[in-house]
């Protein structure tokens, strides 16, 4: 005996796929039985705590003003001053609120309606911790930091993407290695480009490993499945070609991490390789000091690489999600070392052709110390679960809203993007401590 | 002898027999037409694929250890006249560990060179140091904290690391090294959440190595007053007033009692569960782990900090402050707790009820035969491991007693193929059946292994959930980490990963280790295999093979090629037959 009949039955889906040649329509999918049409998902993670109150900035608020006399964006004429940022239609509460200067191409965006803002949301939880934030953010369980999955890995698992058994390659990040938010997946590839996903051989070598390895694996068991299928994906990545034109970046886009990033996950949608969820890093936004000098830089990079991705995938528009989020916002008031601290709410961003954009979204809190979160910082309006819930139903078509945010009890649109809603199911489904709860065992 | 699908089935039990039909029945349409179809007709309707049952030594030495070094096999066989004689002999050895006797591996521990470098008063600072934490003293460690080099900080971690490393491919004594990397898991600290955690991890892997087979009542203990685990579930500040059940939600959940025994979806009073009116409860609820929190409020680590009326002293002692102890009476799995007890007589109180209940004994049992046996191992061994555990409770040995019931069985000596290695386990193994020269010139420029292994989601001393790193094959399957335990296996060959200097010799000398009398590529092959597998393969695969080596000039020929040529040849034959599954399996 080799693997138990259970272990044989959970790897059936490799057979169901071997059957169905992994593709459907062109297109292959993780689970073959699967044929909902499903948005690609990419989440953009801002790592340190982007200042969402310069991102995004509340210019005409005189709190703002009075809190940030050096390092506030302000009203003036953004093509003249440099200080001054893009003034945006359909602001929240009739405040004047503006994209940073050097976010021009994400003005373009929101003003084509593919860009939707959603400001002071975040995290409930009120820790200021990094380390914290990005883990109850990721995991997907604000007050728990021990759930032994990421909220990706159990969106995966509850479309039956992520048992161990997928073609292709459901879930990439872009890094060299897989974040939180992919936590205890048994799918997710971490991987700098797309060719690096081969056999590492000697070169005269390589071929005869690769040969006799599919002579190896051919077998019934879990771990002669898994080998085939990996040397599937190797081939398949290996027999597609390289995009042509490649993307090609401006050069306000600097950061090279980012681009290569965001290069890597055009180059897998393009090449049709069963992409469902891509998660990718950006980080240096925990701007203690000098933030005129770096946030600008960061902001830019972020805008223009981000426009030329979205160009880039023009042919895809209609099922592809962009989030662009942090772990939190910055302090109000700016710091003696013309920086600022770790605060509290922060702003994401919604891109996509299903994205009801060039408007703000959410509930602006305002800036008085009594509406504050601890006097200080921005306060939470808008828990980052509800627009990701939205997401989840209605481009991603998963209703299983409580498997993914184990405790969430209601379904709160912002109506952001389009979609139909299904009857939202809440039930948690597993404990958070259980590995992994894939399959009806 | 190939176990048969039937015998498995028959030897798992009816729950996962059942199970199976389900789950095919959900799947196999054909198969779900007919819903009387039993699990034995499924069995028999599926294709056989079972991995031929290797001999015994090969059994023994991967799933007791990290894989056979040259020699292992012969001197496991020459234990003894029968299999059983030989799986005993080597089991009391095993379980008998003399130190003195592990020389290659306390050399290797003792000459060992891992680099440190930063920028230490705006200078560079490089230094090639020997493992100088493992032996250090609380206080020595302590004092780490306030080195101002985060590399320094850290290096504990590191030296605890590359020493776990060490003792998994040269020690004598696998089987310590496998428990203790068991414990490890099932007390799981990330020592890098907390620089308290890193400074101290040498001590806390000193625990495991004491009591690996010792009493696990005193191993509970031991762990709960460790500053590594104190300060990992917060229990450090755990006060009155303010209780933190962190430690105690998982001291129920994942160190005792498991999940499997948390009935809090079923009953809402602690009357309600059964068994419990007559002081025996067959598991916990949520409010048994509020009252065990409160039973641990001043169990803390004295690091200097307020304590409310003075600072703590600064010395990472274990400290038993009565002021944060919540005075009051406390009822846990049915059993009052009289109010004004000592915070030590509370919390060992918990620690009894739940070392010694049942429920524990078989999450214990379960997850000890998961590591050893199958990942889904038989009912009846786990029962018999069980009756072990408990008869034993109160022994200094009583988890070797239990390790032995679970080694000695039938169970242990017919299970192959159900378990598949973890990354860690698969690169031990590698290294040792290469004879690598490890580290190569006996430096650690940078620990590249630990960092590269990561890369497959084996993050050792770093797994960032308490939970351990999961002991089934599924996570460790996916493409990504199936194209890593190829990957990694030939990225071992090239001098760049093991980032030595270019006049170094080669880390691997493949070719040097083959007999003189084996010249053509059918036996370069023949010794290979059997060197790396402890027996030989289908005739088909064995051909795969002859081809790869001999490269088309047939295989009772000397491989063609000149000296280069043939070493590479050879170095990648010796990767590929690691690649395969037979290597795979443990």
């Amino acid at each position: 005996m080799n693997f138990s009949r259970r272990e044989f039955a959970v790897g059936c889906s490799t057979a169901i796929a071997a059957l169905a040649g992994g593709r459907l329509g062109g297109l292959v999918f993780a689970n073959p039985a699967d044929t909902t049409p499903r948005d690609i998902l990419v989440i953009v993670f801002l790592r340190g705590g982007c200042d969402s109150l310069n991102f995004v900035a509340p210019t005409s608020d005189q709190h703002y003003a009075d809190a940030r006399p050096d390092l506030r964006v302000k009203d003036g004429d953004p093509n003249t001053d440099t200080s001054s940022g893009w003034q945006m239609s359909n602001p929240l509460a009739q405040i004047d609120f503006r994209f940073h200067n050097k976010a021009k191409p994400l003005l373009e965006l929101y003003q084509s309606g593919d860009l939707a803002v959603v400001h002071a949301c975040g995290l409930t939880n009120g820790t200021r911790s990094h380390f914290d934030a990005m883990d109850y953010i990721e995991r997907g369980t604000p007050t728990n930091k021990n759930t032994s999955t990421g909220w990706l890995t159990r969106h995966l698992v509850s479309i039956g993407a992520d048992n161990g058994s997928a073609t292709g390659l459901p879930a990439v990040a872009a890094a060299s290695n897989v974040p939180t938010a992919l936590l205890g997946s048994f799918e997710a590839a971490s991987m700098a480009r797309p060719t690096d996903f081969k056999l590492n051989s000697h070169w005269k070598y390589g071929d005869d490993q690769r040969g006799a390895l599919r002579k190896f694996y051919s077998g019934d068991t879990a771990l002669h499945s898994a080998g085939i299928r990996t040397l599937d994906t190797i081939d398949q990545l290996q027999s597609r070609p390289a995009p042509n034109p490649d993307v090609t970046y401006p050069p306000e886009a600097r950061a090279n991490g980012l681009k290569d990033s965001l290069r890597t996950i055009a180059h897998l949608i393009k090449m049709d390789m069963g992409l469902q969820v891509a998660t990718v890093d950006y980080g240096g936004w925990d701007t203690h000091e000098g933030q005129t000098y770096v946030f600008p830089n960061q902001i830019e990079s972020l805008a223009y690489t981000l426009q030329t991705f979205y160009n880039y995938l023009s042919a895809y528009h209609s099922r592809l999600t962009v989030v662009v989020m942090s772990e939190f916002g910055r302090r109000l008031k700016e710091n003696e070392s013309g920086g600022t601290d770790h605060g509290h709410g922060g702003v994401m961003l919604v891109l996509g052709g299903g994205v009801k954009g060039g408007r703000m979204y959410g509930s602006w809190p305002g800036l008085t110390q009594d509406s504050l979160d601890n006097g200080v910082d921005l306060a939470v309006t808008t828990d980052y679960r509800t627009v990701l819930s939205e997401i989840l139903m209605r481009r991603l078509r998963n209703p299983k809203l409580g498997q993914v945010f184990p405790g969430i009890s209601a379904y709160t649109p912002l109506n952001l993007v389009e979609g139909t809603d299904q009857a939202p199911d809440f039930t948690a489904g597993f404990s958070g401590k259980v590995y992994m709860p894939l399959v009806t065992r | 002898m190939p176990v048969s699908r039937r015998r498995f089935l028959k030897a798992s039990g009816a729950v996962s027999a059942a199970t199976a039909t389900v789950t095919l029945a959900q799947t196999q349409g054909t198969l779900a037409a007919d819903p009387a179809l039993t699990a034995q007709q499924i069995a028999d309707l599926a294709p056989a694929a079972a991995p031929e049952l290797p001999q015994i030594a090969i059994i023994a030495l991967n799933r007791m250890g990290y894989g056979p070094r040259p020699g292992d096999i012969t001197a496991f066989n020459a234990l003894g006249s029968t299999p059983s004689a030989r799986l005993t002999a080597y089991v009391n050895q095993q379980l008998n560990p003399v130190d003195s006797q592990d020389t290659t591996c306390n050399t290797k521990l003792q000459n060992v060179k891992l680099r440190i470098s930063y920028t230490k008063n705006t200078l560079p600072f490089t230094e090639d140091r020997a493992l100088t934490s493992l032996n250090k003293t609380l206080a020595q460690l302590w004092a780490l904290r306030d080195d101002p080099a985060y590399e320094e900080r850290v290096r504990p971690v590191y030296e605890v690391r590359l020493a776990t490393w060490l003792r998994a491919v040269y020690s004598k004594w696998q089987l310590r090294e496998v428990m203790i990397e068991f414990w490890h898991n099932h007390f799981n600290v990330n020592a890098f959440a907390d620089t308290k955690i890193s400074v101290t991890l040498p001590l806390y892997d000193k625990l495991m190595r004491q009591h690996w087979g010792g009493n696990f009542r005193t191993l509970l203990e031991g762990v709960a007053q460790s500053p590594a685990m104190q300060f990992y579930l917060d229990n450090a500040s755990n006060k009155t007033g303010g209780p933190n059940e962190n430690y105690a939600r998982e001291l129920f959940e994942l160190h005792t009692l498991g999940s499997e025994n948390y009935f809090n979806a079923l009953y809402d009073n602690w009357r309600d569960v059964p068994g419990a009116t007559s002081g025996k409860p067959i598991g916990y609820i949520d409010e048994d782990v509020y009252e065990a929190a409160r039973a641990f409020t001043g169990w803390t680590i004295a690091d200097g900090s307020w304590n409310g009326s003075a600072n703590f002293p600064n010395t990472g002692q274990f400290t038993l402050y009565a002021n944060w102890h919540d005075r009051f009476q406390k009822r846990v799995l049915a059993t009052e707790l009289q109010h004004d007890q000592t915070p030590l007589q509370d919390g060992q109180k918990v620690l009894n009820l739940l070392a010694y209940h049942p429920g524990t004994a078989r999450h214990l049992c379960t997850k000890l035969c998961q590591r050893l046996v199958a990942d889904v191992p038989p009912q009846a061994l786990i029962d018999r491991a069980v009756q072990a555990w408990a008869a034993n409770q109160t022994k200094p040995d009583q988890i070797k007693q239990t390790l032995k019931v679970i080694l000695l069985s039938p169970e242990f000596a017919e299970a192959w193929g159900q378990k598949v290695k973890r990354p860690f386990e698969l690169f031990a193994a590698f290294l040792r059946a290469t004879q690598v020269d490890f580290p190569p010139g006996g430096l650690f420029v940078d620990d590249n292994l630990s960092g590269t292994v990561e890369r497959t989601g084996y993050r050792l001393f770093s797994w960032p959930t308490p939970i351990g790193h999961p002991d089934t094959a599924t996570p460790w399957l996916s493409s990504n980490v199936m194209l890593l335990r190829w990957n990694i296996l030939n990225d071992m060959l090239g001098r760049g990963f093991w980032r030595i200097p270019d006049a170094s010799p080669a880390p691997f000398n493949l070719r040097g280790q083959i007999p003189a009398s084996a010249t053509t590529s059918r036996q370069i092959v023949d010794f290979w295999v059997s060197r790396l597998l402890g027996r030989t393969l289908a005739s088909n695969l064995m051909s795969e093979l002859y081809d790869f080596m001999s490269q088309g000039s047939g295989p009772d020929v000397p491989p063609i090629g000149d000296t280069a040529d043939v070493t590479d040849r050879i170095n990648y034959l010796v990767t590929l037959i690691c690649m395969t599954p037979d290597f795979q399996w443990r």
